[in-house]
């Protein structure tokens, strides 16, 4: 054992020569001419590229260089924490809303208030948009980028064969869902389902479409009141009770949720923008969207969104500053949003023809009143990767009640 | 004889280490011990002004902590499952691909597949074979009659874990073949050849000569085996990410989602020593049954 | 007939078998390809399909023109095999030292190497990071290297150690009194003999880093990118490539497969040499 100890302690002294070494050498480099901006983006199509908009930018702005680089998504948002914990983050990256509380508890953003307050371009960015990614100490870290909103997908052809017509509360969703739910060739297991439910990670927007809709919210004791424990009961019983849902539900991503749809196993479910091109084109007119039905208290939907944010511990702010903003303007939203499939948030952009998708876009704007997000909270990203969709699976497997998995969430957000 | 060697001073040995030690203290003891470190700490990153040191706090939580419990029995079912599956199937084969056959090359290349194929598409693959909706699986056994309506493999809470350990089966068994195979011809054929000579059948070949000359190197991929088929969740990860709820937490998966879900490092680090710990025990047991063979060579 | 018999007996005991095997194996990455070859619209057109109606080959076109998948695999290729080489150069010596010496220390380091390889290894992402970053080698082949030789160094040297134990320390004797030293003795006597655990060993070190994800996607960014990250990068947040990414996996797999044929027959005359000279 005492080589173990020897070993252990020479690793000490080596670390912490070698630690106090790179610290000299970062100290005695010098600004270059040219300022490069570390950008870190994803984007769901691995083909689609961005670097016209990056050509563009350079020609405007000599003197800086955009270094982009495409993070896989399902590793990025444990990368950039890795980042800013180990203090190296990029100078910019595409984040998502829900990860803000976090990063400025870590103090790891850079408000950008100073910027945006000269910047021509604010007026042209929906207000909804500015109010809904506002920190809750009353600054702004995240420059718009893109947005979508979540509504229904429907089967056309099923709804007409049923003599169906669009639900507008919760429970004339249910009774249609009934009805959709049937065996269609006679051999006594039910082929089509009537809504298409994720119950795996990201699942919380079909949840809080029916839930946040009926009286639950993320107020402290919002989500363990009697109406929002009820309102929980009817999403469960979607699922354990009404069995309009697959039985696969529990463990369904969103793969499992377009391609039920795309084959006809289901005949609704809950998505946006992002998903549609896929859907024309395995369904044609075949498909098409409403808004998501009423619940008792109004209707609620997923607001999804993607900002950028520039990271305090860049060098290079301004420049990071004319890049983000430079992709928060008009023309260049536009252009992005070619290659992310998603919405400009540009109000100037609401007249863009988006062709054979335009039934869905305007699902999309109907939906924009009612879109609301989950709570500016550091305990939000841990709800949402992993509190939310084991809660809720427990609950669909009967092992926990309503009233439990509410107060589990409650504890979660707000403690014992 | 090896006694014979041995001398006071002698730094040859050492040197021999040397590099691998280097190499080892910087890339993993550093980092392990820092880690090992923080699970003294109440250190959750996004609350700063919270972080302090709480020596077995942490270690006491995980005893109370319901979901560290399901973790625990499922990283036990987890190992014992999945080694011998993969032990089974891959010794099988490994006997079979020893024999002399005309294909015997390209067999053996080709059942190297599921080791190459990267986690993220065996995972992806397994996840879409067993899809309750179209899944390749239940068509199969429906077709077979085995089954009259597609099953949810992976969203009922007692066919998970089991479905996962079958895919990861599929994943590892090559590898016990390869180590195993590698086993078989380092035996001298001359062996054989004796106890051909003094009438030995196949069966007591087997028994007295393949098996005795491969233990040392099947407990070792054995052990190997187990405490990287202990840590492995990539796979669980993506397949059902320890669901549907708690049915397929092991413990790294559960260290994991506390850390990069929850930035609760703290907590995550001391979920990692108690799985440490764990291994540590079972595989005491087993690194003095190899120290033993060992002496047998000595 | 005798002979006859003996055919039917082997296709039983031992063909049959190995094509099940072969066949369970294979099937995913077979069906892999089958998705592969089928165009994205008729991919979900209801139920389970064989056989793809209209096969197309467009997904490996797209793979090689439009995802530079070429790059992926030289990046993946250079990692992996400067990986193995550097991996069993510090584990061969190390479980030779092992294997054929008694040392103050020995069984602590032995144990050393286990216990380090039992700790959860996503944990030390963050004082990994910073000690590459320290180093100034993130991003490179370097970091990559470097991380995946280290990480199988427990694992190698302890195989290793195995099939060292193996061989009867007779022959070390034997070479000593034929001349020569310590270290010639390891390279032209026990070396040769173990060359199938070396090479089985070998292909553990390479498998691991080919299809390493979590350090890839951590310790590199925009000048290194493996094949494992390019595949990751096919699955969305909202949308899976399947086509695609089922494409890069049989792709993938093929440099591999074929390594490991062209190995595997040194493997066996390595043996058959060493056996001789035994």
């Amino acid at each position: 054992m005492k080589k173990t100890a020897a070993l252990f302690l020479l690793g000490i002294i080596v670390s912490t020569l070698l630690f106090a070494g790179g610290k000299q050498e970062a100290s005695g480099k010098k600004e270059a001419e040219v300022q490069s901006v570390n950008f870190w983006f994803h984007l769901d199509d691995p083909e689609a590229r961005v670097d016209s908009l990056i050509q563009k930018f350079e020609q405007e702005n000599p003197g800086i260089k955009i270094e982009a680089e495409r993070v896989p998504w399902d590793a990025y948002h444990q990368r950039l924490l890795t980042a800013v914990t180990a203090g190296s983050p990029p100078d910019v990256s595409q984040v998502k809303l829900w990860w803000q509380p976090q990063l400025v508890e870590l103090k790891a953003l850079e408000p950008l208030d100073k910027w945006i307050s000269t910047w021509q371009g604010r007026n042209d960015i929906y207000d909804r948009v500015w109010e809904l990614t506002r920190y809750t100490d009353g600054k702004q870290y995240l420059m718009p980028l893109q947005m979508v909103i979540l509504y229904m997908y429907y089967r056309t052809d099923m709804f007409k064969k049923l003599g169906l017509s669009i639900p507008e509360t919760r429970e004339e969703f249910l009774d249609v869902a009934k009805k959709l739910t049937r065996d269609t060739n006679g051999d006594g297991n039910v082929d089509v389902y009537g809504f298409g439910i994720r119950g795996a990670r990201g699942g919380h927007d079909w949840w809080g479409a029916f839930v946040l809709s009926s009286g639950a919210n993320f107020e402290k004791g919002g989500l363990t009141t009697p109406e929002a424990i009820a309102a929980n009961q009817w999403f469960i019983d979607l699922y354990r009770v009404h069995k309009v849902s697959p039985p696969t539900t529990p463990n369904d991503g969103f793969k499992e949720i377009i391609a039920n749809m795309q084959s006809g196993r289901t005949a609704t479910t809950i998505h946006h923008i992002g998903s549609a091109k896929g859907m024309v084109d395995a369904l044609g007119d075949k498909i098409s969207a409403f808004p998501v039905p009423e619940g008792t208290e109004g209707r609620w939907t997923s607001f999804g969104d993607e900002e950028n944010a520039i990271f305090s511990a860049s060098k290079v702010k301004e420049a990071a500053w004319k890049w983000i903003s430079f992709l928060a303007t008009k023309e260049n939203n536009l252009t992005w949003q070619k290659a992310s499939g998603q919405i400009s948030v540009n109000k100037s952009n609401a007249e863009a023809d988006y062709g054979e998708l335009s039934r869905f876009v305007k699902a999309t704007t109907e939906s924009a009143d009612f879109a609301g997000v989950l709570p500016a909270h550091p305990a939000t990203a841990e709800f949402v990767e992993s509190v939310w969709p084991t809660t809720m699976q427990r609950a669909f497997l009967g092992e926990i009640t309503s009233k439990e998995m509410m107060e589990i969430f409650e504890k979660h957000f707000y403690g014992e | 004889m090896i006694r014979a060697l041995r001398r006071k001073t002698d730094l040859y040995p050492y040197s021999l280490l040397l590099p691998a030690l280097t190499v080892t203290t910087f890339i993993i003891f550093i980092p392990l011990v820092y880690t090992f470190g923080l699970s003294f700490f109440n250190y959750v990153i996004w609350k700063p002004h919270e972080i302090k040191f709480v020596f077995l706090g942490n270690y006491k939580k995980a005893l109370e902590d319901e979901v560290f419990w399901i973790s625990f029995r499922n990283t036990l079912i987890w190992i014992a499952g999945v080694i011998s599956l993969q032990l089974v199937l891959g010794f099988i084969t490994a006997l079979l691909l020893n024999r002399q056959f005309f294909w015997r090359s390209l067999a053996r290349s080709l059942i190297l597949i599921p080791w190459v194929t990267p986690s993220v598409i065996t995972a992806l693959m397994w996840r879409w074979l067993y899809d309750g909706n179209s899944g390749l699986i239940n068509d199969i056994l429906v077709r077979l009659g085995i089954l009259d309506r597609y099953f949810p493999w992976l969203a009922n809470g007692s066919t998970a874990l089991p479905a996962i350990m079958f895919a990861l089966m599929w994943q590892g068994f090559p590898f016990f073949t390869v180590m195993i195979l590698a086993g078989l011809q380092a035996i001298p054929t001359e062996l054989y050849e004796v106890a051909k000579v003094d009438g030995a059948n196949p069966m007591q070949m087997f028994f007295h000569i393949t098996l005795p000359m491969l233990m040392p190197i099947l407990l070792t991929t054995i052990l190997l085996r187990t405490i990287w088929v202990a840590n492995s969740l990539d796979i669980i990860f993506i397949m059902t990410g320890g669901g549907p709820g708690y049915a397929s937490h092991t413990l790294p998966l559960y260290s994991y989602i506390r850390a990069y879900k929850g930035l609760d490092f703290g907590y995550a680090s001391t979920i990692a020593v108690y799985l440490t710990l764990l291994l540590v025990m079972i595989v005491t047991m087993y690194v003095i049954r190899i120290l033993k063979t060992e002496e047998r060579f000595r | 007939m005798k002979k006859h018999t003996g055919v039917i007996r082997a296709i039983i005991t031992l063909h049959l078998p190995v094509l099940l095997i072969v066949l369970f194996a294979t099937g995913p990455y077979i069906w892999s390809f089958i998705s592969s070859i089928t165009p994205e619209k008729d991919m979900y057109k209801g139920g389970v399909s064989y056989f793809p109606e209209n096969p197309t080959t467009r997904n490996y076109s797209r793979l090689f023109s439009k995802i530079n998948f070429a790059e992926n695999l030289k990046d993946s290729l250079i990692v992996a095999t400067f990986a193995m080489l550097f991996g069993l150069a510090m584990s061969v010596t190390a479980s030779y030292s092992f294997s054929r010496f008694q040392f103050k220390g020995r069984k602590p380091l032995l144990i050393q190497f286990l216990v380090i390889n039992m700790f959860p290894i996503v944990l030390l992402l963050v004082p990994l990071f910073i000690i590459m970053s320290r180093f100034h080698i993130r991003d490179t082949y370097i970091a990559l290297v470097f991380a995946y030789a280290t990480f199988s160094i427990p694992f190698s040297t302890w195989m290793m150690t195995s099939f060292f134990n193996a061989i009867p320390r007779e022959l070390d004797e034997q070479a000593k009194i034929d001349g020569c030293n310590r270290f010639t003795a390891m390279v032209r006597v026990v070396i040769p003999i173990a060359l199938p655990g070396i090479a089985a060993t070998a292909i553990y070190i390479f498998i691991t880093a080919w299809n390493e994800f979590v350090f890839a996607s951590v310790l590199t960014g925009k000048s290194v990118r493996t094949i494992p990250i390019a595949l990751q990068n096919m699955v969305g947040q909202y949308q899976i490539e399947w086509g695609l990414l089922t494409a890069g996996g049989v792709v993938s797999a093929i440099p591999v497969i074929i390594l490991f044929f062209f190995i595997q027959k040194q493997l066996i005359s390595g043996m058959t040499a060493g056996a001789v000279k035994g």
